[in-house]
């Protein structure tokens, strides 16, 4: 017998699923999972995002130097041991160096093959080191992410490179200031080398954010350096338009009718690109740590 | 499960000099690890010709770190390559040098866990 379902079961099946599975339940991703990316599995594709150069890292651009790779953690702590991540063991946490400003960035390299919307979902947290036997909630500057994206080789003439970001703007000179940012300023493109076949262009500098419509919102930083709680982040976007379809922080969906991406005509080799980033920024003297338990990227097709 | 298995950059073109070490490495998953200490220039000794040796350090909370044992010496010339190696780490890793006033070296660190 050939059971025969239609199009209202198989979506009611499927929902079902989802929701019956541990691992998935606590994400609404759309039809197609991209890639699910939990860190008790190991690192997942996530690297550390390394400037462009040629002959010498010396050429790198400044912002890109202090880089870190990402590494699986177990959020361990001097004084409360491992914190653990929001299920299993391990997180991917994202680290800055110990000087004030200093920024690192996790990424993951992907292409697309429809342009479609997608939806970046992740649970994450963040924390300064624990140096201080203090608060410290104004001494991380901020988290971020952002998709790196560009349009399918047989666009034509007028396709783009498409940056998407939003932070987290914390606290920056000693002030909380608690708000979501986005960037629609492209930053300049500087040659690197002399062959003129590289360039690179730092745009995660702290020039050109805006504030995002709406985009105050505290978070659960916990009552010591060294407690942490964990959080959802939901962006969709749509690869055909280029444009952003909705940003979700835990209970707040946000207002993004003023919100455009960094954009730049088409670049020589970086077709149907989906690259996506998570970022930290410190804003004193110590490392400041970005922790995610688990990425789900899901697209409509 | 495939055995999971990562290479970490811990100092990508630093120059050190004085007090120098990598970033930590948080790597309670794995039970081995080799570091790769690359120069990528030719190291400066000090006036009286001395460079230090590079010692691999542990710690309980990566921040307060002691010595482990392994240690290997600076690399002597551009692209000479020093390894160490450990296991039994526990959580937290790193590498550390003291250079002498005079000394500096241009590295490439790199760790290898499994």
């Amino acid at each position: 017998m050939v059971v025969q379902f239609n199009s209202g079961d198989i979506t009611d099946m499927r929902a079902s699923l989802l929701l019956a599975d541990p691992r998935l339940s606590r994400f609404d991703p759309l039809p197609r999972i991209i890639s699910f990316d939990d860190f008790d599995r190991g690192h997942c594709g996530w690297s550390a995002l390394l400037g462009n150069y040629e002959g010498s890292l010396d050429t790198i651009l400044p912002g890109y130097r202090d880089n870190t790779n990402p590494m699986l953690s177990t959020l361990s702590h001097w004084d409360a041991g491992s914190h653990g991540a929001f299920d299993g063991a391990y997180a991917m946490k994202v680290a800055t160096k110990p000087k004030k400003d200093a920024l690192s960035v996790a990424i993951k390299r992907l292409t697309f093959r429809k342009a479609c919307p997608v939806r970046l979902e992740f649970y994450a947290t963040c924390k300064p080191e624990a140096t201080d036997l203090s608060l410290s909630d104004r001494d991380l500057k901020s988290i971020g992410f952002l998709f790196d994206l560009q349009v399918g080789d047989q666009t034509g003439p007028n396709g783009q490179r498409v940056m998407p970001h939003l932070r987290y703007l914390n606290a920056r000179n000693g002030e909380l200031q608690q708000k979501w940012q986005f960037k629609r300023t492209a930053p300049p493109v500087a040659e690197i080398g002399d062959s003129a076949e590289t360039v690179s262009h730092f745009h995660l500098a702290d020039e050109g954010w805006e504030d995002l419509t709406g985009g105050a919102q505290k978070m659960a930083y916990n009552e010591i350096a060294t407690k942490v709680n964990w959080h959802y982040f939901r962006f969709d976007f749509d690869l055909e338009t280029m444009t952003a379809l909705r940003f979700q922080c835990n209970d707040r969906v946000f207002d993004l009718s003023g919100f455009d991406s960094i954009r730049f005509p088409a670049m020589k080799n970086l077709w149907c690109m989906l690259n996506i980033c998570l970022f930290v920024e410190t804003a004193a003297d110590k490392r400041a740590f970005l922790y995610v338990d688990s990425v789900c990227l899901s697209g409509d097709f | 499960m495939l055995r999971e298995s990562v290479t970490y950059v811990i100092a990508r073109n630093e120059t050190w000099t004085g007090a120098a070490a990598t970033e930590p490495v948080e790597a309670g998953w794995a039970t081995e690890a080799v570091f790769f200490v690359r120069a990528l220039a030719d190291p400066l000794a000090d006036p009286e010709g001395r460079l230090p040796r590079i010692r691999a350090q542990i710690s309980p909370d990566g921040m307060r770190w002691i010595d482990e044992g392994a240690c290997a010496p600076m690399p002597a010339s551009v692209d000479d390559l020093q390894a160490l190696r450990v296991r039994h780490f526990g959580n937290w890793l790193r590498l550390k040098a003291d250079l002498p006033d005079g000394a500096r070296c241009t590295v490439l660190v790199t760790v290898h866990l499994k």
